[in-house]
């Protein structure tokens, strides 16, 4: 069958729709082996590389060729080399015409080999073939091509006469601005009010990409701006798009709701706008760049009016779903703006999609982590009846949302605690959630729950004949609130009967299963036992006496509620890293990639603060891989900086989340704990004093995480060493008040808050810091600073080499007496005033150091190369022993001296290589 | 037009809807898309007189003859209503009547796509009203009712026929379900059996809401509503009723008027706007609680509580705005409002959007232009230029106005231009279609030469010799050629001190400035030398200056420093 087929193949001239045909169904067919396809490749390969210059079918045979090919590399991928180098050549003949290059291109793509050529494409995209110029746009991706031609291109091609590739440009023109920095700014700005025009195109489809373009490019100019007019541009943005909220299309709608819900500040008046009809006196005269209609070029602020709410009143549910979602971002913003949106979210709530509504009680999440959530009175009877829905994801959001609002008035506790038990007395399968969201509003509402409690105790009391009839919801619900009365340890005391804790005992499996993530069965056992023993006390008496108490006192700490938020970040995330790897930044690509994963590390660094350090620990390790894989020489500064950067913001990450999160401290704990800050410290000394060429931003923020890292070190180790710690934390302070005076770098909130707690220690005149706790607070305010690096860091290094000294090739020694060690020695970027050491260790015990004076050593090429010999001198009495080896730079610039015995450097030291080990033994005669 | 047949349209005979002869069309559309019962009664009163009834879907374009189409988009407003597309030759137009841009919780917004349009013609009953949010209107209204029924009383809804009433039953029933109300609400019974009939047939024209439940269930159920009867007007305890006509000019809702408006715990609802004339009118303008005078005989005393209800089915001028901004026209016209209110809306819409507008009153004729496409050829060349991509950049210094970008210094910015349409030229010859071609084939088509006008001048420049050995007078013995070259050089060095912004080319026997060039003119008597006297004290040696016309500022002064210039050889 084969044979006939292939010989049929070959005497048909191969030339005929019919063995293409044939062809196809062969390629096509899972089953024909590999040998049947290497030949029809061969066959194919054949007739394309030999079109029949006479006919003009050759065209369409190319075009079906090319397409078998195609199919053969998507069902095949691992066959045929000989196939990608004869489309390779095909592609490359100058009689190829614009479509058949364009198949092979196509062919090549699917292929997954480098189509690597920016001449092909800007050749190809300039010529009249339009299904050739949007597969191109489509496809850009896999050419290699720098963002700076790219870009002009696709701005050109804004102008296209065709929707399809004005469309496409300007997808692609929005999935640029993504990942690219701004060097030219005009450039920019032109594709932005490029863009800007195309929002009045007549397209549905162009509209909608280029709402997206505006945005993405909006977002650009307003990253690149410094203050006072970052905020105009992103106002200007922001007016904009809302421009554009009134579109016919309900895809433009959807996309630039989406597009409103990315920017990040918009001034309070245009906010407040949106919401309302009546021009304030501050809109009436503003004006923005942009453009308003056909003809008018500024953007008068006005045209903000009720954009959310017309928005949120659409006809169709895409578009009030993605107003919701616009607002996440927005509504925490100013508190008066959050207020507004909470009344129109809870109308909103009543809403007939399912979507709307799980998109507001979103957004009402979101602002109520933000704390901005003010829940009245009037609102509350739509919200409980949420609980009540149908649909169990809302109501799971709802109880979400419930667990951290801060209702002002015991009704309104009475009431939610209410509508909780409704909820679980009609939907008996949300027990676990609705026993952890009374937890949650017990312990965020502790007087109201006291007094719930003891209003209803009655109630809760076992029925006559001492039965506990605690299958009754609503006692249960009662039970789980009141394991959450907040007690004092210290004082022995609760406000609550302490029978109620002993009670609770009774559901201690339920209770426990939906506590699961913030307390394990054993210690909530532990814990009521434990409190059922306490002395109960008043409510008003209990109150008074918790004003005096510490902080840290609440045993059942709550883990903060991130999920949601968490996953955006990490959408967010995921497509800052696609579009990385998407396109190469050829012009200083390395900075470029250094720069955009430091600006993720930054972004991401809230979620750290949350305690999702297994996930971001994952991202990071990836990100540090990726830095792993920039391997250039001429940037070595910048990619140890910023891997020593992501690495001391892992670690610190990991030190405050063990430091907020932990539920409880083991022993075995204190270890590890110790070797993460050892490494902290270590990480940040090279930071500072290896790399040469920080500018004062950089230094800053070195600076201030070495600060943040004393804190952490303060508040885990508490007692130990904290003296030291204070005295160096009032040095660094004084050294950034030093940048700031000479500089106009500005100062941080952390580092104010810092001062000010700092203040406050010294003025309590305490030689021992009792309450490590003041400083944490400050700690909060610790955001990673920007950086931008520039290329002009250099890297301190060395490296060690011996002659002949391995494992079993020992080096001899004489017991007491001195040895030399010829140490080749390589130095890069180090100059003279550096004070160099070699340290040599023994176990640990005896360390020895001796001075590197780099003045008496002669050259001066870069790098230095030399032969040392440095003596040892403390020979053990030992047949054999193993000496670890460094060379190690005295940190001048530290405060801190380290009394040393016998010599050696005065300061703390960074080590400038890996340790080396050698070994000697004893010379046998 | 009545309210109830607002399913058809005729432009030319709603009073305030303005000429349209400026068209010179002469067309009336009977457009109906009631299905029967309905369509044959307006058919048959239609028919008298005219000839043709042609019913149009949503969007579907109909050919009314040769020259004119038409085509229908969604409008809201009420069931049936929508705005027409018309197209006449090249002039295009959209006329719409009433519409709504806010949704309804039955009805849509106005849909329309993005035309190219010389006109747009529009209602504008709410030329300067900008409404509220639809919530707060509704939390208003429902709060009036819910008020009024938990004291025992009776609400009174006037209602028109249909859609408005549907909308306030949907409202009703959505509040009495989240309230668990137990109040009656009551339909007149007319009211229901006519709109399951419409709404059943016409659930296209529907919001996405009722059209997505559509499948499940009829939308216009009602949970909590019931038909009423005459015999229940006195019952005792509270209700809802919604009844017709609107304004309370009469029939049903008047009877019911009569009997709950003496009592002061009724509450009446009346819609936005009566006619004068009416009951309804008179309430409004009366002070509660006031007699009213129903009829000649009948006099009432209200004594009821009255609530206007702000709900519309027209856009109100926001709506109005968006809508021409999307539409982006030529002109507008905007008619069926009162005219003070046009005048300032029509400020808004020149001012905003730099769109001539008028309002013309009844029989005033308004003249609009109206584009005109003139067909024409392509040659091959310019067709095969314009279909490659030709984009070059610009930088502007700002756009329209100087203060461009905000606080900030005027910046330039990257403009980019397409150039293949620019590369055309339209060529019309007599008696020929016209033709556009490439700029290159311009020529070979006229059969014409390309002419440029050059301008010469020779121009004296001064030499001085500082020979070290030997004397030599003027003119003799200096080879040429030499001489020629070595000047030319000295001169360019001179100029290129000057001109440090452009660049001066020299291949030896010539100087180019852009169109500009000095060679050394070595005749006796050169046509362009304007004879001056000769200097005594240095040689002067003629260089002959051309160019042309576009660089004559340039020209000019680089001769201004030829002549002041003094070389100096040795």
């Amino acid at each position: 069958m084969e044979h006939i087929l292939r010989s049929n193949l070959e005497t048909n001239e191969n030339n005929s729709p019919q063995a293409i045909l044939r062809a196809l169904s062969l390629v096509s067919n899972p089953s024909t082996s590999d040998s049947t396809l290497s030949s029809i490749a061969k066959i194919l390969i054949i007739s394309l590389e030999n079109p029949n210059p006479n006919s003009n079918s050759h065209l369409f045979l190319h075009h079906h060729i090319l397409r078998l090919f195609s199919l053969l590399f998507h069902h095949r991928p691992h066959v045929h080399h000989d196939v990608i180098s004869a489309v390779r050549a095909f592609s490359l003949l100058p009689s190829t015409s614009t479509r058949s290059l364009a198949d092979a291109l196509a062919c090549l793509s699917i292929s997954d080999s480098n189509l690597n050529d920016e001449s092909t494409f800007l050749y190809l995209v300039l010529q009249p073939c339009v299904s050739v110029r949007h597969w191109l746009l489509l496809n850009v991706s896999k050419f290699d091509i720098r963002p700076s031609v790219l870009f002009t291109v696709l701005i050109g091609l804004t102008k296209d006469p065709y929707p399809l590739i004005r469309n496409v440009a300007l997808n692609g023109l929005a999935d640029l601005c993504k990942c690219i920095v701004v060097e030219d700014e005009n450039l920019i700005q032109g594709c932005y009010f490029r863009a800007v025009k195309c929002l009045f195109d007549s397209e549905d489809s162009v509209r909608c990409s280029a709402v997206r373009a505006v945005s993405a490019c909006g977002q650009l100019i307003v990253a690149s701006k410094q203050e006072r007019s970052k905020g105009d541009w992103s106002d200007a943005l922001f007016l904009q798009l809302c421009s554009m909220v009134r579109d016919m299309s309900v895809k433009v709608r959807v996309e630039v709701f989406n597009a409103l819900g990315k920017i990040e500040t918009v001034s309070e008046y245009i906010l407040l706008q949106t919401l309302s009809k009546k021009a304030s006196a501050a809109t009436k005269k503003m004006n923005f760049p942009g453009q308003y209609s056909d003809k008018k070029f500024r953007i008068p602020a006005t045209s903000a009016s009720l954009a959310f709410l017309y928005g949120l009143e659409d006809e169709f549910n895409e578009v009030r779903e993605s107003a919701c979602r616009a607002l996440q971002t927005l509504a925490i913003l100013y508190a008066g703006f959050s207020n507004e949106v909470v009344n129109l979210l809870m109308v909103v709530l009543n809403d007939d999609s399912m979507a709307v509504r799980l998109q507001a009680l979103d957004t009402l999440h979101q602002m109520a982590m933000s704390g901005h959530l003010k829940v009245q009175e009037a609102h509350l009877p739509r919200f409980l009846g949420m609980l009540l829905d149908s649909q169990s994801l809302i109501r799971f959001t709802a109880r979400k949302v419930l667990k951290l609002t801060e209702l002002p008035s015991l009704d309104m506790f009475k009431r939610c605690v209410d509508g909780l038990i409704r909820d679980l007395e009609l939907y008996p399968q949300d027990e676990a959630e609705v026993f952890s969201a009374l937890f949650m509003i017990g312990q965020n509402h502790g007087k109201f729950l006291v007094s719930l409690i003891n209003e209803a105790s009655q109630m809760i009391e076992p029925s006559s004949g001492g039965k506990l009839g605690y299958d009754n919801v609503r006692k249960a619900s009662y039970l789980v609130l009141a394991a959450s009365a907040p007690v004092s340890m210290k004082q022995q005391t609760c406000s609550i009967p302490p029978r109620m804790f002993s009670y609770a005992v009774t559901l201690l499996g339920r209770v426990s299963r939906s506590l699961a993530d913030i307390v394990d069965q054993r210690t909530l056992l532990a814990y009521l036992s434990y409190c059922s023993r306490f002395t109960f006390v008043s409510a008003a008496e209990f109150f008074k006496m918790e004003e005096h108490l510490e902080e840290g006192d609440v045993q059942l700490t709550q883990r903060r509620e991130v999920s949601k938020y968490h996953i955006w970040r990490k959408l967010q995330l995921k497509e800052a890293e696609s579009s990385l790897l998407d396109f190469q930044v050829e012009h200083n690509k390395e900075i470029n990639c250094v720069n955009i994963i430091l600006q993720v590390v930054i972004d991401i660094w809230p979620s750290l603060k949350l305690g999702l350090t297994d996930e971001v620990t994952r991202t990071l390790r990836c990100l540090k891989a990726e830095l792993g894989t920039i391997s250039n020489h001429n940037h070595r500064g910048e990619l140890v900086f910023a891997l020593q950067y992501i690495d001391a913001l892992e670690r610190l990450g990991h030190l405050w989340s063990h430091l907020v999160f932990s539920k409880e401290f083991y022993f075995h704990e204190w270890g590890k704990l110790e070797c993460s800050l050892k490494k902290l410290d270590r990480c940040l000394r090279d930071m500072r004093y290896k790399l040469i060429g920080l500018t004062k931003e950089d230094n800053f923020l070195i600076l201030e995480l070495i600060i943040a890292n004393g804190i952490v070190k303060l508040c885990n180790m508490e007692a130990c060493a904290n003296k030291t710690i204070l005295k160096k934390l009032h040095s660094m302070m004084s050294c950034i008040k030093h940048i700031c005076g000479e500089e106009s770098t500005e100062s941080s909130n952390f580092v104010v808050e810092v001062q000010k707690s700092l203040s406050e220690i010294d003025s309590t005149n305490c030689p021992i810091l009792d309450n490590p706790y003041l400083l944490l607070k400050s700690l909060e305010h610790f955001t990673p600073r920007k950086v931008v690096l520039l290329g002009n860091l250099k890297y301190m290094e060395a490296e060690l080499r011996f002659q002949g000294s391995e494992f079993q090739n020992p080096l001899p020694f004489i017991s007491g007496l001195p040895v030399g060690l010829s140490l080749d020695i390589t130095l890069h970027n180090i100059s003279s005033e550096n004070s160099l050491w070699i340290k040599m260790s023994l176990e640990e015990k005896l360390t020895q150091f001796v001075f590197l004076d780099l003045h008496e050593i002669e050259g001066h090429d870069e790098p230095r190369k030399f032969t040392f010999v440095a003596p040892f001198y403390q020979t053990p009495k030992a047949s054999c022993f193993t000496l670890k080896i460094c060379i190690v730079l005295e940190c001048m610039s530290d405060d801190d001296q380290v009394p040393r015995g016998c010599g050696g450097p005065k300061h703390e030291v960074a080590h400038l290589c890996e340790e080396k080990e050698v070994y000697f033994s004893v010379e046998v005669r | 037009m009545s309210k109830t047949q607002n399913s058809y349209i005729e432009p030319f005979r709603h009073p305030d809807h303005g000429e349209l002869n400026s068209f010179g069309w002469r067309w009336i559309i009977h457009y109906n898309i009631l299905p029967t019962p309905h369509a044959k009664v307006i058919l048959r009163k239609q028919n008298k007189g005219r000839t043709k009834v042609t019913a149009v879907d949503l969007k579907q374009t109909v050919l009314v003859d040769k020259d004119l189409q038409i085509r229908a988009y969604y409008a809201g407003h009420v069931l049936g209503a929508a705005m027409f597309y018309a197209k006449v030759g090249d002039a295009a137009i959209v006329y719409t009547g009433d519409y709504n841009m806010t949704p309804d919780r039955h009805l849509g917004a106005a849909q329309i796509d993005r035309l190219q349009l010389d006109l747009v013609i529009t209602e504008s009953t709410y030329a300067t009203t900008v409404r509220d949010s639809k919530y707060v209107r509704e939390r208003e209204f429902l709060k009036a009712v819910h008020k009024c029924v938990a004291s025992g009383g009776k609400v009174l809804i006037p209602t028109f026929a249909l859609g408005r009433a549907q909308e306030l039953c949907m409202l009703l029933d959505d509040y009495w379900e989240q309230m668990n109300l137990k109040v009656p609400i009551y339909l007149s019974s007319g009211l229901t059996i006519q709109a399951n009939m419409y709404y059943k047939v016409l659930i296209n024209w529907t919001s996405q809401k009722v059209k997505s439940t559509s499948a499940t269930r009829n939308a216009f159920d009602f949970k909590n509503v019931h038909s009423f009867d005459r015999s229940m007007i006195n019952a005792p305890g509270p209700c809802v009723l919604l009844a017709t006509p609107g304004m309370i000019s009469g029939g049903f809702s008047l009877d019911v008027f009569k009997q709950w408006a003496p009592c002061e715990q009724n509450l009446i609802i009346l819609p936005g706007y009566c006619v004068a004339g009416t009951v309804g009118h008179r309430l409004l303008s009366a002070n509660s609680p006031a007699k009213v005078n129903v009829d000649e005989s009948t006099q009432i005393d209200v004594r009821c509580q009255i609530h206007q209800l702000s709900f519309s089915l027209h856009t109100d001028s926001k709506g109005i705005m968006d809508l021409v901004k999307f539409l982006s026209p030529k002109h507008v016209i905007l008619v069926h409002g009162e005219k003070p209110k046009m005048a300032l809306l029509k400020e808004r819409i020149e001012s905003d959007f730099g769109i001539p507008c008028y309002y013309p009153a009844n029989n005033e004729s308004v003249c609009i232009p109206s584009t005109n496409y003139v067909k024409a050829e392509m040659s091959k060349s310019f067709l095969q230029s314009s279909l490659s991509p030709n984009f070059k950049f610009l930088k502007t210094i700002s756009r329209a106005d100087a203060d461009f970008i905000l606080n900030e210094r005027t910046e330039s910015f990257v403009q980019v231009c397409d150039d293949r349409v620019v590369e055309g030229t339209l060529a019309m010859q007599k008696e020929k279609q016209a033709k556009i071609v490439h700029q290159n084939e311009l020529m070979v088509i006229l059969g014409a030469e390309n002419h440029e006008v050059q301008v010469a001048y020779c121009c004296p420049v001064c030499v001085s010799y500082e020979l070290k050995d030997v004397a030599l007078a003027p003119g003799e013995n200096m080879p040429p050629v030499l001489d020629k070259r070595s000047l030319l050089h000295l001169l360019y060095t001179k100029l290129s001190n000057d001109f440090q912004d452009v660049t001066i080319q020299n291949d030896g026997d010539r100087l180019q400035i852009e169109s500009f060039t000095v060679s050394a003119c070595l005749k006796e008597k050169c046509p362009h030398r304007i004879h001056v006297k000769p200097d005594s004290t240095s040689e002067a040696v003629n260089f002959c200056c051309m160019w042309s016309m576009e660089d004559e500022k340039l020209a000019w002064r680089v001769i201004s420093i030829m002549k002041n210039l003094e070389l100096k050889t040795g």
